[in-house]
């Protein structure tokens, strides 16, 4: 059993050949079904979002003929002739597709690494697979091992710890400063898109007071109507400052609208509880002079982008240590792997042997005359015992010969004794 | 008694490299096991102390080795209050390396003879003398968080306003929490260090009838007990004070560090560090 993996992504393709080659649910369970022939490829899965396409596989030993086969299904079912996307096409086989498939689900290979969503996108690709009944025991395993995967790169390292947006960057110096956001004020000083966002992000970090204040009046009831907040007086800005735990300021003004005079008193009416200003205006609307203010916090855009620019950094090492997580659990899984495909072969000696066993047992039941169930069931305990004693050294073999990397013994004994594998 | 207190240097070692991993790292299961490997030392620890108490036949806290083990043991109790309030184990990492360090020099030294204990114990109300040491433990403890927390809000006040964030910026409670972790520290700790010299002074008194005998440590501790007490109230004035205080927070605990152990080397009446 071998596991392939064919595919493109945001890295190898442009988005014009992503797109053709991109799966609908529909069209995904569809697919499977084509895909998955029972000769060469066992069991199918297809990943499909928007910055990848991927195929994978559990082929039986044949990886050459599986990749050609993916190939021309991707071809085939997208209507698509293969040397349109065949050059953006990688293939992995066996360690190297279930590396790939660990390092997808834990969000390494995403554009933004860490990401939270992809982990989602190949929950869905496998239920689908599972609808379609095209995941067998190999992808089971396998996805399920992803999934744990996952979760402990998440929990052992940062990749995901530090934020990489505008409005995530806010909330998290927000926390810096506050820890709890819940019960605090925020502030909106006009409403651009990127101060909703932001507001977004900070309501639902917990914070319970939202005032927007707007030149236009309309605009700020429109966006305070969006988070249960408050329209407030642009004229009375300075008063209102001073109730603000956070301040978002993004107009289109083209003056300061907070001087530092302004933001003195407001800290002053606040009895120097510290606030956190962000002004990702452009040009700018708080002062920068303002910064100079003890207890007074303020971010303006590229203070923003510098912060996002370190994080990225900071979870570019921390991705270094998730691959080494990675490769241990590609090892264990490969190991584990092994052990899966030579289970029924041993499952199926020891039942023939205790079938042996018992077939031999009914046809001398006679000679025996009457007994009691006590000692049927001793008879029956003494024959069990003594095959499994027998098969004991076998198996063992077996074991080891496997865990060695050769499957020929297995084979040899399933021939001996005439071994049907289930599901081959 | 020496194989615990060895015991309880191992767990506390392994504790405080487990509590700069987490930090250095931030990984969840390290601070498991430094929660684990402390709650196990100070169990030790809590026998340890009890045992040379039953087995000595007086409290715990008179020469420099009792006093040094005692003090870590404080340490450790007070950063556990620490950890269940604010839920925040960043302080283990400057405290748990200074506990591992008392508890070794107090593992290595011993004391000299127990003759200077009769001073203290043969006199009336001797059972003041035990509260009067064990009240000033626990308020330099106080302090210490005090200290920590006051440098931890100076390094994440100064990222903040500089805008450039160093590797320890992400492992530092917000400046709130530690701003509220070292008020209820000095709160605290100042109501010990009034509470810890007046029973001193009242056993002075029932001992010698002088409620003060002017040696370098309890003028020391009179100073101490000044500056905090401006600090408590600087605190309490005007809401938040950031910065300044926790500068008063830093100056305030060397003051404490000369009362510790400036004094002894000045001699005097007090005379244990």
């Amino acid at each position: 059993m071998s596991i392939v993996l064919v595919g493109l992504n945001h890295k190898t393709a442009p988005v014009a050949v992503r797109e053709r080659l991109a799966f609908t649910d529909e069209a995904c369970a569809e697919g499977l079904r084509a895909l998955v022939d029972g000769e060469i490829v066992n069991e199918g899965l297809i990943v499909s979002t928007c910055n990848r396409v991927e195929v994978l596989a559990a082929t039986n030993q044949r990886l050459l003929e599986g990749k050609e086969r993916i190939e021309e299904f991707l071809s085939r079912s997208r209507c698509l002739p293969q040397e349109d996307f065949s050059s953006h096409l990688y293939s992995h086989t066996d360690d190297a597709a279930v590396r790939h498939v660990f390092r997808v689900a834990a969000s390494l290979d995403s554009m933004v690494i860490g990401e939270p969503q992809v982990l989602g996108q190949v929950r869905r690709a496998y239920s689908l697979a599972v609808e379609a009944g095209t995941a067998g025991r190999v992808l089971n395993r396998l996805v399920h091992q992803a999934f744990h995967v996952a979760k402990r790169v998440r929990r052992e390292t940062g990749i995901a710890a530090s934020a990489v947006s505008i409005s995530y960057t806010a909330v998290e110096l927000g926390r810096k400063v506050f820890g709890d956001l819940k019960d605090r004020t925020v502030l909106v000083i006009g409403a651009g898109e990127m101060a909703e966002l932001s507001v977004k992000h900070l309501v639902n970090a917990g914070v319970s007071r939202v005032l927007v204040t707007n030149r236009t009046e309309s605009t700020a009831q429109q966006l305070a109507s969006q988070f249960g907040g408050q329209a407030v007086d642009f004229a009375r800005l300075s008063s209102f400052l001073a109730e603000a735990d956070i301040v978002i300021c993004s107009t289109g003004a083209n003056e300061y609208l907070i001087t530092p005079a302004i933001a003195r008193e407001a800290l002053e009416m606040r009895r120097n509880r510290p606030a956190f200003f962000i002004d990702i205006s452009v040009p700018r609307n708080i002062d920068p002079e303002v910064g100079r203010i003890p207890n007074l916090f303020i971010f303006d855009i590229d203070d923003l982008e510098s912060v996002i620019a370190s994080n990225i950094r900071e979870r570019e090492r921390e991705a270094e240590r998730a691959e080494l997580i990675i490769e241990s659990e590609v090892m264990q899984f490969q190991q584990s792997l092994r052990t899966l495909d030579i289970g029924p072969t041993l499952g199926a000696l020891r039942g023939k042997l205790q079938e042996i066993a018992r077939s031999e047992m009914s046809r001398q039941r006679q000679r025996l005359g009457a007994l009691t169930p006590e000692q049927e069931r001793a008879i029956e305990a003494l024959l069990l015992a003594t095959v499994n004693k027998i098969s004991h050294p076998i198996i063992y073999r077996l074991k080891s010969s496997y865990d060695a990397g050769d499957s020929e013994d297995a084979q040899a004994w399933r021939d001996i004794f005439g071994l049907e594998e289930e599901g081959d | 008694m020496k194989p615990l207190l060895l015991t309880v240097l191992a767990a506390y070692v392994v504790a405080a490299i487990h509590s700069i991993l987490a930090f250095a790292n931030k990984r969840r299961t390290l601070e498991r096991i430094t929660l684990g490997s402390l709650a196990f030392g100070f169990v030790l620890h809590t026998v340890s102390l009890v045992t040379d108490w039953t087995q000595e036949g007086r409290y715990p806290l008179f020469g420099l080795r009792e006093t040094l083990s005692f003090l870590a043991w404080t340490l450790v109790a007070t950063y556990g209050l620490v950890i269940y309030r604010y839920r925040t184990q960043a302080l283990g990492s400057f405290t748990l390396p200074l506990v591992a360090i008392l508890t070794f020099i107090a593992s290595v030294t011993r004391d000299a003879s127990t003759a200077a204990t009769r001073s203290v114990t043969d006199v009336n109300a001797a059972w003041l003398f035990p509260v009067h040491t064990t009240l000033l433990i626990f308020a330099y403890a106080a302090f210490f968080v005090v200290f920590i927390s006051s440098i931890m809000y100076l390094l994440q006040e100064r990222e903040l306003k500089l805008k450039t964030f160093s590797a320890i910026f992400h492992r530092l409670p917000s400046l709130t929490t530690i701003n509220n972790i070292a008020t209820t520290a000095v709160g605290a700790g100042w109501t010990l260090l009034t509470l810890g010299i007046l029973t001193g002074m009242i056993w002075s008194q029932a001992r010698d009838n002088r409620l003060w005998h002017n040696d370098p440590k309890e003028i020391f501790a009179a100073l101490t007990w000044l500056l905090y007490l401006l600090l408590v109230l600087y605190r309490a004035s005007a809401g938040w004070r950031g910065r300044r205080a926790a500068w008063m927070g830093v100056a305030g605990f060397a003051l404490v560090l000369c009362t510790f152990f400036g004094a002894r080397l000045l001699g005097g009446y007090h005379v244990f560090g």
